[in-house]
């Protein structure tokens, strides 16, 4: 026996082939089943423990070496192993019944505790909003995407001016401001005593220092600045700003990141953190989850916060959102897909539920310079074919037709729907006359982020394919959207939420992924910059949009509107535009006593 | 010890091996196991429900009770009614013609996925039992080591350059299967590689290929095929697994992972929609696995004797 | 000793292959980190001085070698995007997704083992058949599928009994214990009826396969019942095939549970990877990726030795060589 063993452990622990049985170099080889002759097959693969039992109870059976050991330690050592196995089985048993218990005694507590903060009736000294979109970090001078101007603009960084919930400017830090007759020189009066939320002092030199690295070191959103010439602190509560040729934009402009004014004496990392002066400081951030504000106790102006701290809590997932509303965790939802507000709708004695006006354009762009898409009558063909009142009916209902570049909050609105009213004969007409018909169908690639669901694509393809156009759709990650669209313009038609505000620029830009070029456009653009009034540049910019529609180098599928969802009880939440700008020092939520 | 187990290895490649003749005898062979699976209770159900979703697929290129692209924006996630059977779905489109057309998808990638697995598992199996000991080696190492990385992760890297793919999900189930499949179909291999059969063989001049064709495939089939039928089931699940983390299925392209990822969104409001493609995979998934289990002991001629006649 | 040894110079090597594979292989992907950091209207001059800020335009063997230095240093370097060190970020997924797994492998324990067990031992053909139902149909459930089940029968909100959360983790994490372990619940069961039903699949097969061995008989002639000598001896020499299942089991739940992660909008490890990958924050991908390849094959390593070490009859045949 002894010498049995002995050859079976080194060749085991050695993998040298030297016994010739098959059966034991089967396991000596194999690095992860180690186990006895026999053993080997069976151990091996986790899938499949019992495939190859007829081969090892032929050989394990008959192994006496092996038996002789496990009769000696079941015999010899007084039944030790048979404890060792009840010990083993009473471990687990006694771990799944505590953690069932604690699991059980959680569950109970935690179901009496959401009953009882509910029957509370007072001012709330926190509020819970969910959210959607999460912001990875909070450098706002260098991350884009709406999110973070939506958490910090006006709530923890304020701008030198700002804009109310009509997307108008209103004063910020600066309480008023001058316009030179030529309109290339701007004078801001600051208001006194301003801080920021370490300390320090806010003056005139905070405000030009801000504006200077943004140019210097073309932070995001450097480029909205145009015709920026110079800034500079006249003293400590005035600065002077010139351009090198009047630019209508700019005040606007300044309201939004360009404007945001940054203590130029902290020090601090701005991807995790956030020194500013407004009535909110960043308390705790966990990406993608959560951000909470507390109350800015040095805050200097009229904004003061109304609730001591504020939670944002960012939900991916939208059926985990409005659970969080029904189960109390949020009191607020913006967004809230519309079809998954029905229950808070009907239980109006709970909940309120809204919708406010937006910028966002559903852009579906069609490139001008494409292979196939360049031919006008494609193009105007797929926007007399688009049902538009359809797809807003399946988002349920809240979203507003729009027939060109400009929606109502932003300067030049004017109502376009009429331009390409649905009408499935005039589109087929023009497909044929373009060469195309259902039978001999022009085969289209629609790109878009997969973060618009899939839905869209499949009713635009449904919608095409009478009038000969054959929908590809590939639904992509946003990261190569921006690759092969933006920056590539490599696609036919490309689908993306432009939410974006006064970006009307996009369409005289040679260089922007629409690959749209239309000198007249440009003419009025430019004029409109310049114009004197604002009821001038109005029509400028109106007379622009519609020649822009005319063209039809892409189709607006609607003018998404943002529903909100919120227990009553919940005031001063903005309806409006609050996935871009979400003032928050006015929220406040009472708990009615039943 | 050392007798015993030459004495079991030579008699399991004796029943198994039949090199001369395999050709006319594998149609006889294939109906005998059928006929032993459709005689048990079990297996029976299996194959119904696999000859079934067979019919089912190829009826779906024909026929579906509505157009899949007949969308309907002021009809969305309608109740079942006697126009549309199981209701519609989020675009107003019919759920059950969308289920009917999933069929065809879910049994291509089941398919390919299983033949991509069982290529590249030979492949690996002959390189772990290869003569050359520098490639046994290394492909063992290489086996034992990328055999931890799971299947979703293969996925997710591969979706990057692919984008949301049917490919990605072969590909990635193809790999995560053959390399396990080779691991388990190797015992078996080398116990073949190393009989007197082989030894005899290679002595004549039979070339690497042969004796891996004439030897060593034939012992290790019965294995491979359970493993294969159990990894199309696995499939099945990655496919409703995967197109839900978006990397599976593309949009447009109908199946059960892609009708139960849209339906899952509105489960607040439609529960209804999400249980019909759940329990569609289900019950496939099942009948894949039992007809694994079945195959397992109907392929074996030790516990079929009906093999042996043949 | 020597098996160990090799064993881990394999682990060693495995690794830096892995290294290379995940570097490589992410070089690849369209799109990168700062085309996201910059957005949709930014000029392309402002995207390439973000690459450039961030190295991104450095060789490809300088940022691989300034990657490994980190590694052999314990750091694991910092997201381009989050500006937070991995390491930590990571840690922060783990305290959520190893609860789960934890308390998912607890779940599939409990029904694996016991239904396994019993379904071996019992004498009525009719338990057998019935488990073996269970088992079979338990394992062909989608995870996804399975999970939403659940929220319709027990998520609050939404389900017939609405007594758990059926989505999202308390903002606080475990300083909240209560909430935080509700939140686990459901996921868990999710996870561990699962698996579950495929380790009650393996249990009967490896507890069967020694049942049917020549073990049993020599129990049962030293004086053993059946039942007894299947718990007392079978078990026992089950338990390395056991050990080594749900090792892999539990290796494989970390990227197992990413649907479900999803589902129940967890903010695991999983769906972090999924995240970061969508913004191609590379740095923070191939670190996670490769400290996830790292405890896949740690564990496999583990489960070799303790394989080893458990199976009763290894172990005296060592000793045996030894003497």
């Amino acid at each position: 026996m002894p010498t049995n063993s002995g050859a079976y452990g080194e060749n085991d622990a050695t993998d040298k082939k030297t016994t010739g049985t098959a059966g034991n170099e089967t396991a000596a080889d194999n690095t992860r089943s180690t186990g006895a002759n026999g053993d080997a097959a069976n151990a091996n693969g986790a899938d499949t423990a019992a495939n190859l039992g007829t081969e090892a109870n032929n050989t394990a059976s008959t192994d006496e070496t092996l038996n002789a050991h496990v009769k000696g330690g079941s015999s010899g050592n007084g039944g030790k192993p048979g404890n060792k196995k009840k010990g083993w089985i009473w471990a687990v048993v006694a771990v799944v019944v505590v953690v069932a218990l604690i699991v059980a005694f959680v569950v109970v507590r935690s179901n009496q505790k959401a009953s009882n903060t509910a029957a509370e009736g007072h001012k709330a000294d926190s509020v819970t909003v969910g959210l959607k979109l999460a912001p990875t970090n909070l450098d706002i001078r260098n991350q884009s995407g709406s999110s973070l101007d939506q958490l910090l603009v006006g709530n923890v960084y304020e701008g030198l001016v700002a804009r109310d919930s009509e997307n108008k400017v209103v004063p910020g830090l600066a309480k008023s401001w001058e316009k030179s007759a030529n309109g290339t020189s701007y004078t801001f009066h600051l208001n006194k005593g301003m801080t920021f939320s370490n300390g320090d002092k806010l003056d005139a030199d905070d405000v030009a220092w801000s504006i200077n690295e943004l140019m210097t070191k073309h932070y995001h959103d450097s480029e909205s600045l145009m015709n920026f010439k110079s800034v500079t602190a006249t003293d400590a509560d005035t600065v002077k700003l010139d351009l090198t040729a009047p630019y209508d934009n700019l005040l606007w402009v300044l309201a939004c990141r360009p404007g945001l004014v940054f203590d130029k004496d902290a020090n601090y990392d701005m991807k995790t953190q956030a020194v500013g002066s407004g009535p909110y400081t960043v308390a705790k951030f966990v990406p993608d989850d959560s951000i909470t504000l507390k109350a800015n106790p040095r805050y200097w102006g009229a904004h003061k916060a109304k609730t001591a701290t504020i939670v944002l809590r960012y939900f991916a997932d939208d059926n985990a959102a409005v659970n969080a509303l029904k189960s109390g965790d949020v009191q607020v939802l913006a967004p809230v897909t519309e079809n998954l507000a029905a229950p808070f709708v009907k239980d109006s004695a709970h909940y309120r539920v809204a919708a406010g006006d937006d910028t966002d354009k559903y852009v579906l762009a069609m490139n001008s310079k494409g292979a196939k898409t360049s031919d006008v009558r494609v193009r105007q063909a797929i926007r007399y074919a688009i049902d538009h009142k359809q797809l807003i009916a399946s988002r349920g209902g809240a979203d507003k037709p729009l027939g060109g570049p400009i929606p109502s909050l932003d300067p030049g609105y004017e109502d376009l729907t009429g331009l390409y009213p649905h009408n499935v004969a005039k589109a087929k007409a023009l497909m044929k006359e373009a060469g195309y018909t259902p039978d001999h169908p022009l085969e289209l690639r629609l790109t878009y982020a997969n973060t618009y669901g899939t839905e869209l694509g499949d009713q635009l393809r449904s919608q095409l394919k009478p009038i000969g156009i054959d929908l590809k759709v590939d639904v992509v990650e946003f990261s190569t959207w921006l690759q092969d669209v933006l920056k590539n313009k490599d696609y036919d038609l490309s689908l993306v939420d432009h939410n974006e505000s006064h970006d009307f620029s996009q369409w005289v830009n040679d260089e922007y992924y629409y690959n749209y070029s239309n000198q007249k456009v440009k003419d009025y653009y430019n004029q409109a910059m310049a114009a004197s009034s604002d009821s001038q540049r109005d029509a400028l910019l109106a007379k622009a949009a519609r020649v822009v529609s005319e063209d039809a180098p892409a189709d607006w599928l609607f003018n998404y509107r943002i529903t909100t969802a919120m227990k009553t009880g919940v005031s001063g939440f903005p309806l409006n535009l609050n996935q871009t700008l979400l003032p928050l020092y006015n929220v406040t939520y009472r708990t009615s006593v039943k | 010890m050392t007798r015993n187990n030459e004495h079991s290895a030579s008699e399991t490649v004796r029943t198994n091996n039949a090199p001369a003749n395999m050709g006319t005898k594998a149609s006889s062979k294939f109906t005998v196991v059928l006929r032993s699976i459709w005689r048990r209770g079990e297996g029976k159900f299996a194959l119904i429900v696999l000859a079934l979703w067979l019919a089912v697929s190829l009826l779906s290129l024909v026929w579906t009770p509505k157009s899949l692209w007949a969308t309907d924006g002021y009809h969305v996630w309608a109740k079942p009614s006697a126009a549309h059977w199981l209701g519609t779905d989020g675009t107003g489109a019919d759920v059950f013609s969308w289920l009917m057309a999933g069929a065809r998808t879910n049994l291509f990638i089941a398919v390919l996925a299983v033949v991509f697995a069982g290529a590249l598992g030979i492949l690996l199996m002959s390189a772990m039992v290869s003569r050359s000991s520098a490639l046994s080696n290394v492909s063992v190492v290489a086996v034992d080591a990328l055999i931890s990385i799971p299947t979703v992760l293969i996925a997710l890297i591969l979706a990057v350059p692919m984008g949301a793919s049917v490919v990605v999900i072969i590909i990635a189930c193809g790999i995560g299967y053959g390399l396990n499949l080779a691991r388990i179909a190797r015992p078996q291999a080398l116990l073949a590689a190393n009989s007197d059969y082989v030894a005899s063989a290679l002595s004549y001049g039979a070339s690497g290929f042969s004796v891996i064709w004439h030897h060593i495939l034939p012992n290790a089939m019965p294995t491979i095929m359970v493993q294969l039928s159990l990894s199309a089931g696995t499939a099945v699940l990655a496919e409703s697994g995967l197109t839900y983390l978006g990397v599976g299925v593309p949009s447009g392209v109908p199946s059960w992972g892609h009708s139960l990822a849209t339906s899952v969104k509105f489960i607040n409001v439609y529960p209804l929609t999400v249980l019909w493609p759940g329990l569609i995979v289900t019950i496939v998934v099942v009948a894949l696995n039992v007809f694994g289990d079945v195959l397992r002991d109907v392929i074996d001629p030790v516990t079929n004797p009906e093999l042996r006649e043949v | 000793m020597r098996f160990v040894i090799r064993r881990f110079l394999l682990f060693v090597a495995a690794l830096l292959a892995i290294s290379v594979v995940i570097f490589a292989a992410l070089r690849i992907l369209p799109g990168d980190v700062a085309s996201v950091m910059a957005g949709l209207n930014a000029p392309p001059e402002r995207v390439a001085q973000l690459r450039s800020q961030m190295g991104l335009d450095r060789p490809l063997t300088v940022q691989y070698f300034s990657w490994m230095g980190g590694l052999l240093h314990g750091d694991f370097g910092t997201s381009l995007l989050t500006g937070r060190s991995i390491s930590s970020t990571v840690a922060m997924r783990a305290s959520v997704t190893f609860p789960l797994i934890v308390l998912g492998l607890v779940v599939a324990l409990a029904i694996g083992l016991t239904l396994g067990v019993v379904s071996t031992l019992s004498t009525h053909a009719a338990v057998r058949s019935v488990f073996h139902f269970v088992a079979i149909v338990g394992g062909a459930i989608p995870a996804l599928w399975g999970g939403l089940l659940l929220i319709l029968l027990f998520g609050r909100g939404t389900g017939l009994l609405g007594i758990l959360p059926s989505q999202g983790f308390p903002e606080a994490g475990w300083d909240n214990f209560g909430s935080a372990l509700t939140s686990l619940v459901l996921p868990a069961l999710t996870v561990g009826i699962i698996d579950g039903a495929s380790l009650m699949r393996y249990t009967r097969s490896a507890l069967g396969e020694v049942m049917n061995s020549g073990y049993m008989d020599q129990a049962m002639a030293c004086g053993y019942t059946r039942r007894q000598a299947a718990l007392k001896v079978g078990l026992r020499l089950a338990t390395p095939q056991l050990v080594s299942v749900v090792g892999l089991m539990f290796a494989g739940m970390i990227t197992g549970v990413m649907v479900i992660e999803n589902l129940f909008a967890l903010p695991g490890i999983g769906a972090g990877l999924v995240t970061d990958l969508g913004n191609r924050d590379l740095i923070a991908v191939q670190s996670e990726l490769f400290m996830l390849a790292a405890f896949f094959l740690f564990v496999g390593f583990l489960v070799d030795l303790l394989h080893r070490f458990l199976d009763p009859r290894l172990k005296h045949a060592v000793q045996g060589g030894a003497q």
